[in-house]
């Protein structure tokens, strides 16, 4: 038998209902492993061994009483380090919030606790999720388990590279403009940006906040539909999230339509990505999909769209770090204002001050119309070309990045460099859509390529479907031996 | 695109120091000539998404947090609130 910590959530699932195994042993794995290959790849700001092992007691005690358990019970868990949980500090990888400790737990953690998931860590990030390297944390950098020279991705990296390093066999993120799928695609793994409205966001640390969603991680295309099917659906706390209840469909393409974007496939990506990605449409060809040529012709202009929206919003949201109700305090032997200026001075790191000042510049006095409006007008449009493309085709596939990972350090004094990385993921978000990634091949350098299935809103189960058919046809995922 | 980063960032509250203003200046600048690339639209009522409205829910009185737990966070406290510095003379 495979290592516990190689076995994916539902195998893990089978063998605990069947008693060949107890839940502490399955957490003990996790943590043993996360012991072992934590000094490499630097995947988490916070082990929560303790808790875990008494999480996990706990569901031993139900199993051996006989009594009924969650879908995800005794499921090792790792959890990105801006959703809130209870009593455990949640940094959002920020000096800002460095000591924060929530009173209380964000929804999806509820569910999840509810469903008898252990929860074994939070992961690093890039500060506030504003980044696609996980560089901007200001803890440490983490790496990308193929290569560790080389970035995970962001901003949910910790996310991705725990799960790819087999840490834990699954991971909760979030995605603002691509922060799921593309650490997911850098890690050689699942990741999924659920409709917006599928997932509620309360207690997620807000970013932008008609863009951000959680979304789940996993090493197989059904570990994250597992995931994904405990943290849909309805929340009174939060007014944007819909009634969901997550029908799996059969893994089936036979008939589906598949829409190639010409406009994801120009200049701007490598060969080698742009041959992986196609050769894994063809394999759903081979299954029995159509692919139909399609365009999305305002593509070119999501990402200043996306930065512009995303900035604004996270210049609003970000006005609430003042230093005096939780966080970190600066100057207090001033005025009010000197207390302010100081906290956010020395609380945020540049990226984070980049984002604030871009926002606060596009919604200045005499800037609004040009900059905000015309986005948001963009975002309309991108979203009617969206619906249009969809009536020629039942799902999209592009490339997740342009790139596979990049190395450490490459891109750190460039913004724009690394802003260009979002341009295949941007649309996704603006549009409200829901996108899955999952691993097509290696480039002749080892590193993961990422395939990404765009679909209509609360389409979930028809990508899935997708996913697990390529994933069956290529006969599954590699995982990197650490 | 010149940018005024010392008024963007007393706007945000935020402190640049002197000697990163440079390269925050050429950073913003080179963001926002990006940002720029967008299409002479105009249009109105494009502001709230039509197909997602959100549902509110009934205001329902019930328990909020204790106020010691909030205030485990709060980096001064006093008799039971939050500490700033003085603001009126």
């Amino acid at each position: 038998m495979k290592e516990l910590y190689r076995l994916s959530a539902a195998e893990l699932s089978q063998l605990l209902r069947s008693k060949q195994v107890s839940a502490r042993e399955i957490a003990q794995a996790s943590l043993d492993r996360i012991a072992a290959v934590e000094p490499a790849v630097d995947a988490l700001l916070d082990v929560t061994g303790e808790q875990a092992l008494a999480a996990a007691d706990q569901v031993d005690k139900a199993l051996a009483a006989g009594e009924e358990v969650g879908a995800l019970a005794g499921i090792p868990l790792i959890v990105k380090d801006n959703i809130c949980t209870k009593h455990v500090k949640t940094t959002c990888a920020s000096r800002m919030l460095e000591n924060f400790v929530p009173p209380y737990n964000a929804t999806v953690m509820e569910k999840l606790e509810k469903a008898g998931a252990v929860m074994v860590g939070k992961a690093n990030m890039d500060e506030f999720a504003m980044g696609g390297s996980c560089e901007n944390s200001y803890f440490k950098p983490t790496k990308n388990p193929w290569d560790t020279t080389r970035v995970p991705g962001g901003s949910s990296g910790g996310s991705a590279a725990a799960v790819a390093a087999c840490e834990a066999p699954l991971a909760l993120g979030s995605d603002t403009g691509g922060s799921v799928r593309c650490p997911a695609s850098f890690c050689g793994i699942v990741g999924l940006k659920p409709t917006y409205g599928a997932v509620s966001r309360y207690g997620l640390v807000a970013f932008a906040s008609s863009l951000d969603q959680i979304g789940p991680f996993g090493r197989t295309v059904e570990d994250v539909e597992l995931l994904f099917s405990a943290i849909c659906g309805q929340d009174m706390r939060d007014a944007t999230s819909k009634p969901y209840a997550y029908q799996a469909k059969s893994a089936s393409v036979k008939g589906l339509k598949i829409g190639l974007p010409k406009e994801y496939y120009g200049p701007g990506i490598t060969a080698e990505v742009k041959e992986k990605v196609l050769a894994a449409v063809k394999t759903l060809q081979q299954q029995g999909a159509e692919v139909v040529e399609i365009s999305l012709p305002s593509t070119d202009y999501a990402l200043a769209a996306y930065y512009i929206i995303s900035s604004a919003e996270a210049s609003s949201n970000l006005a609430r770090y003042d230093g005096v109700k939780y966080g970190y305090s600066g100057r207090r032997d001033g005025s009010l204002e000197d207390l302010y200026l100081s906290t956010r001075s020395e609380g945020f790191g540049d990226e984070v001050k980049r984002r604030i000042m871009l926002g606060t510049y596009v919604l200045s006095s005499g800037y609004y119309d040009a900059y905000y409006k015309r986005a948001k007008l963009l975002q309309k449009m991108i979203g009617q070309e969206f619906a249009k493309a969809f009536t020629q085709c039942d799902i999209i596939a592009t490339p997740v990045n342009p790139t596979t990972a990049f190395r450490l350090g490459e891109r750190c004094n460039d913004p724009l460099q690394m802003y260009a990385s979002d341009v295949c993921t941007v649309t996704v978000n603006i549009a409200g859509l829901p996108g899955l990634s999952v691993p097509c091949g290696m480039d002749s350098a080892g590193l993961p390529v990422g395939l990404q299935l765009i679909g209509t809103k609360f389409s979930e189960n028809t990508l899935l479907a997708a996913g697990k058919v390529y994933q069956t046809a290529c006969g599954g995922f590699a995982v990197k031996e650490m | 695109m010149e940018i005024d980063v010392r008024h963007i960032a007393k706007l945000a509250k935020l402190q640049i120091p002197e000697d990163k203003m440079a390269q925050f200046e050429r950073e913003l600048s080179d963001i926002v000539g990006m940002v720029e690339k967008l299409p002479a639209l105009t249009g109105d009522g494009a502001l709230l998404d039509e197909t997602n409205t959100m549902q509110l829910r009934e205001d329902v009185v019930k328990p909020s947090f204790p106020r010691e737990e909030m205030l485990k966070n709060a980096p001064q406290s006093a008799a039971g609130c939050f500490v700033v510095p003085k603001t009126v003379e």
